[in-house]
This record gives C-alpha cells, structure tokens and sequence, in this order.
C-alpha cells in the first residue's frame, strides 16, 4: 500500500513538474496560454510545442532511462557506489561520440548512439579487465573514477585541439538538454525497448541481492543475469548520452532514494527509480533554465551539485 | 640507461637534471614560433639584446617569462604533491585528485567575476582560501589522519572535486558566454604568460619551495608512522597545519597563473622516488626539477599540435597521467 502511494505521488510531482517546466522560463506563460500553445494557429505555439514541451518530455525519457541503468548496475553488482557515470561508462560512451563528432564530422548524426555504445561497452569491458569480477565497493568506485578521469581528459583534448567542431560537441557536452526537439526524442524512442527487458530481470536481480551462493541454489545462472543487465544498463546509458552527454549522478542518486522510498524489491524499485530519476532531472532542467534567464546552466550542473555531496555522504556511510 | 642514472650520487642527478633543463628552456625559447626565431638568436637576445629585432624582443617579452613561468609552475604543483603523499602517506594523494585545484579554481573564479576589483592579489588569496576549505573536508571526510582508507580518501577528493567544477562552471557559464576561454583556462595553460604574470608569481613560489625545503626533516619523521613521530619529538597538529599552509602557497601560486594543471602532483613525486629513494631531503628537489622539466616539456609539445593556434599544456598533461592515475589504483590494489 505505502509502495503504491509513493509511485502515485511521485507520478503526481512528474506530472506536476512538467506543468511547471512547460509554463516558467525566459518568458511566463499562464495556464491558460500553455493550452492554447497546443494550438498551430496560437502565437505560443513555437514556445510551447517546439521548445518546451519536447524539452519536457526528453528529461522524463533520459532522467528515466539513467536512473534505470543505475539501478540495474547497482542492483546487480551490489555496490552502493556503483553508477554508470562514477564506473567510468557514460565518459567512454562520451568520448567515442566526441570522437565521432570531431573526427569524422560527415558522419550522420544517426550514428551517434552507436558510437557511444561502442564507447561504454569497451569501457565497461576495460573496467571489468581492470578490476576482475570481486572487488571491493571502494576498489571498483575508485578506478572507475580513474577511468572516468582518462575520458574526460581525452574528450577535453580534442576539444581543445578540434576548435572549429568544438561548439558543436561542446552544446552537446555539458549534460544539457538546451536545444533539443523532436528529432532527439524520435532517435531515442527505438531504445525504450530495453526497458521491459530491464523489468523482466527484476525477480533475478532480488535473488542475487541474497548473495550468490543462495541465489545460485535457488536456480539463478548469476552469470547470464549480470551480463544481461551489464548490457542493458549499458545501452541504456549509452543511448542517453548521444543525446544529451554525461549527466553525472543521477544513476547514482537516483536508486537510492527510490530505494528509501519503496525498499529493495525490484519489481517495484526499478520503476520507482524511473519516476525519481525523472523527477531529479526535470527539475535540474528546470532550475538550471530558470535561475538567470536568458543564459542557461545545464542540467549535469545542477545534478552534480546534488549528487556529489551525497556521492560523499554514501561514501561515508559505506563499509 | 635509467638504471645507471639512478646509481650516481645526488650531486650528479642534479646536475644532469639542471643541464636538461636548461636545454629544454632554451628549446621553448624558439621553438614554434609564428615569427621564425632560429636557436642563436634565442641566446643573443638574451645577452646582446638588440631590441630593433622582432626575434629578440618576441623571446625576451613573450618566450621568457613564458618558459620561467612553465618551469616554475611545475616545480610548485611538483612539490606540492610530494608534501601531499608524505603527509597523508597515500601514494594517491596530490593537488587535483584530493580537489584542492577544484576547490582554488573555484574561489579564483568567485573573485574574479564576482569582486573584480581585488585584482590578482584577491585572487590568489581567494584560490588560497578556496583550496584550504576543499582541502580540510576532503581530510576530515575522507578520516585520513584516523588511519582511514586510502581509497575512501581519493574518492572524497574527487566528489568535492565534481562539486567544485560544477560551481565552476555555473558561475563562469552565469557571467560571460565565451566557453572557449573557460574551457582553456580550466585546462591549464602557460600560453598568456607575461612579466606581469612572472612579477606575481616568483615571491609566493619562492616561499613555498623554500619553505617546504625547510621542513623536510619533519616529513622524513612523519613518514615513519604517526606514533614514532610523535615519540621522536614532532608536534603532528602543527606539523600538518604548517605542510598544509606550503601545499595551499604553492598550489595558489601555480593556480592564479596558469590555471588548473593536473596530474603534474601525483606523477613527479613517484618519478623522484623512484631516482632518489624517501629520503624528503633529496626528493623535494628532485621532484621541483623534475616538475618543470615536465611542464616545461608539455608545454613544447603542446605547441605544434594545431600550429598556430595553443593547445593547453594541460589538456597533454592530463592525458599522460590519467593512464598513471589508473596505473597507480589498480596496482596498489592487487
């Protein structure tokens, strides 16, 4: 009962935040105006539908997506610190899309999520070399760090040496979702798919949270369960940072406060961690757009200043 | 070769290493340079100055102060790190990764745009204050000086680090649109300096390589373990207070001049070790020498990348000794 409440309130701020998202900003619209905006013939109909309505709905896709990916690496390598973006993921999925970008600028857009799939599975694969498959909660936080730390210094390399192309990538860098219209939406759809996958794994992803030798016992193949979540969390991830780059800890808060919220079962934490990791991202949006008008912060700013003081608080907590 | 190199005596290391740098300043001198300069001209300007040649006065005015600044950077954020790994002994530690650059980057940033009128002093004392406060939360979250983690003293560093960029950039972003700028200036580069740059830098620099030469019988001490250097005599509070005091003059110094250039901390300390063994006496100097070899070599390098246009040497940096960093972790944790 108290689960299905929380979903309902937190569905109910989604929903709430969007209206707020779609009438603040540079200039204020009513309730009224924002109806009317749905309308081709009404003079709000540019701000309204072709700005910030696809902005809206992109920060429930991506805030969803990552805070899922999250989830699912944190449910599966039972490390509290472990997030796509301290593991190091997002960055490599970022520097093969910058390296796309810069490198090969005549490329199609399209190829962009691929690119940063390319990125984040070598980057996963490289992490996993590095560390092996048992290590400790701060071992594997801490070089993830460090291979976050190498990405990002490649990506700022090019950048730096690449000045022509570097408006280019750097809109798209900085985790903000300025800019962005349907066609993002319409290049990120294909990749919802992953998500009833992600569901599905739900009930194996509570038995490895036992441990593996009960979950091996009760007929899980952990193996199979952590190289199908792996991947998904990957792609997930992946397919979000073509869009919008790097939006740092929200994959980390994200969990862990649904999981304050519902408890650990992940029938019910996975789609919880969607609608929190939703609500976190539009309202970074949200607030990044709004505190000096008309210039813009982005939206891996503001969640970056929230979620490293509790990134430090975990650390803190973790034994 | 190297093996023989570190065989010799302290005296001949040091000398080796002052001539290379002396070849590599005269190098920078003119090497890469828009208005051709050839390499006797780079010495004749600097003793038969004829000021009615481009060559000389572009050595003397832009190529000069530009290598004296690279060198002595280097050297600062070199013994920084060094004082940085034998106070908290965790091989890991320097000025970038445990965010005392972040936290000075940000109080730079605060002044400059916020109180322009403190000019270069205010800055640097607001990167002083900056990196003190990140400085003093990393050490008490991370409980270093309880005999926590190691680990768990990194990752706190790099938390606060993320936090501090993000203020960073949102007060940079909020108050002028040129990213370009920004993104140079938070990578790190000797490419503007000047006399003027060379005129603020020289006094605190020279403090704080003085000073942290002066208190390197301490560190030896602190090396030993906390309860042997309490037995021996060292006061630990002060003792930490005071190398810290050093670690903020330096990375000040270093900061309010060329930007945040990382890695320079944790890679040159263990390159000194490994020539000159823990001995703080012989590694401080060794590491300041090494330091601006370092920069001073990235920042050749650096140059003909997108000729003409400057790369930062930081950005080359930071791609040297990001591989080191991972290096580092994953060997300390086999």
């Amino acid at each position: 009962m108290k689960t299905l409440l929380s979903s309902f309130l937190l569905a109910l701020l989604v929903a709430f935040i969007v209206a707020l998202s779609l009438s603040l900003g540079a200039v204020s619209l009513s309730f009224e105006q924002i109806l009317s905006g749905f309308d081709a013939s009404s003079e709000f109909y540019f701000t309204i539908h072709e700005y910030r309505l696809p902005r809206s709905i992109l920060a429930i896709l991506v805030g969803g997506m990552m805070a899922l990916s999250g989830a699912l690496v944190q449910g599966v390598i039972r490390n509290p610190l472990a997030s796509p973006d301290v593991l190091g993921v997002s960055q490599g999925a970022g520097l093969a899309a910058v390296i796309l970008m810069t490198i090969f600028p005549s490329v199609s857009i399209f190829w962009l999520p691929w690119a940063a799939l390319s990125g984040g599975i070598i980057a996963a694969l490289f992490l996993w070399f590095l560390c092996g498959s048992h290590s400790g909660a701060i071992k594997l936080a801490i070089t993830g760090v460090a291979m976050a730390a190498l990405y990002s210094s490649a990506v700022d390399f090019l950048m730096l040496t690449k000045p022509l192309e570097v408006n280019n990538a750097l809109l798209w860098l900085t985790g903000s979702l300025w800019g962005r219209g349907w066609n993002q939406i319409t290049m990120l759809l294909p990749w919802l798919v992953l998500i009833p996958f992600a569901f599905s794994l739900a009930k194996r992803l509570n038995l490895i949270g036992l441990g593996d030798d009960v979950a091996t016992s009760l007929g899980t193949s952990i193996s199979m369960t952590r190289l199908w979540a792996l991947t998904i969390a990957v792609g997930l991830t992946a397919s979000c940072v073509s869009i919008c780059g790097p939006i740092g800890f929200l994959g980390l808060i994200a969990p862990h406060l649904a999981r304050r919220l519902v408890g650990g079962r992940h029938q019910v934490l996975l789609p919880c961690t969607m609608l929190v990791g939703m609500v976190i991202l539009l309202l970074a949006d949200l607030v990044a757009r709004i505190i000096n008008p008309p210039i813009e912060l982005s939206a891996g700013i503001m969640t970056a200043i929230i979620g490293a003081p509790y990134f430090l608080w975990l650390l803190f907590k973790v034994r | 070769m190297l093996n023989r190199f570190k065989k010799q005596s302290y005296l001949v290391q040091c000398t080796a290493l002052l001539a290379v740098l002396c070849l590599f300043i005269w190098l920078s001198l003119f090497s890469w340079s828009i208005v051709p300069v050839s390499a006797s001209q780079a010495i004749t300007a600097l003793f038969q100055t004829d000021k009615s040649i481009i060559a000389h006065s572009i050595v003397l005015d832009l190529r000069l102060p530009r290598a004296l600044i690279a060198c002595t950077v280097g050297a600062c954020l070199a013994v920084a790190g060094a004082i940085m790994q034998g106070l908290t002994r965790n091989p890991l530690a320097s000025p970038s990764v445990l965010g005392v650059n972040a936290g000075a980057a940000l109080g730079m940033a605060t002044v400059t745009i916020l109180a322009p009128s403190f000019g270069l002093f205010g800055s640097s004392v607001a990167a002083m204050l900056g990196g003190a406060v990140t400085w003093a939360l990393v050490m008490v979250l991370g409980s270093a000086w309880r005999g926590g983690e190691h680990g768990r003293l990194v990752l706190a560093g790099v938390a606060i680090s993320a936090l501090c960029a993000a203020f960073t950039k949102a007060i940079l972003i909020l108050h002028e649109d040129q990213a370009s700028a920004v993104l140079t200036w938070l990578a790190g580069t000797v490419a503007n300096a000047r006399w003027g740059h060379w005129h603020q830098l020289w006094p605190m620099a020279l403090i704080g390589l003085v000073g942290a030469q002066l208190i390197t019988p301490t560190l030896n001490l602190l090396n030993l373990g906390e309860d042997n250097a309490r037995s021996l005599g060292i006061k630990l509070g002060w003792a930490r207070i005071l190398c810290s005091i050093l670690v903020l003059i330096l990375v000040a110094a270093a900061l309010s001049v060329a930007g945040s250039i990382a890695f320079i901390g944790l890679l040159v300390p263990h390159m000194a070790r490994s020539l000159v063994g823990h001995d703080h006496r012989k590694l401080l100097p060794i590491s300041a020498m090494l330091g601006a070899l370092l920069l001073l070599a990235a920042d050749i390098i650096s140059r003909p990348i997108i000729f003409p246009l400057e790369t930062p040497a930081g950005a080359i940096l930071a791609l040297i000794g990001a591989p080191f960093f991972i290096y580092m972790v994953s060997r300390r944790n086999r």
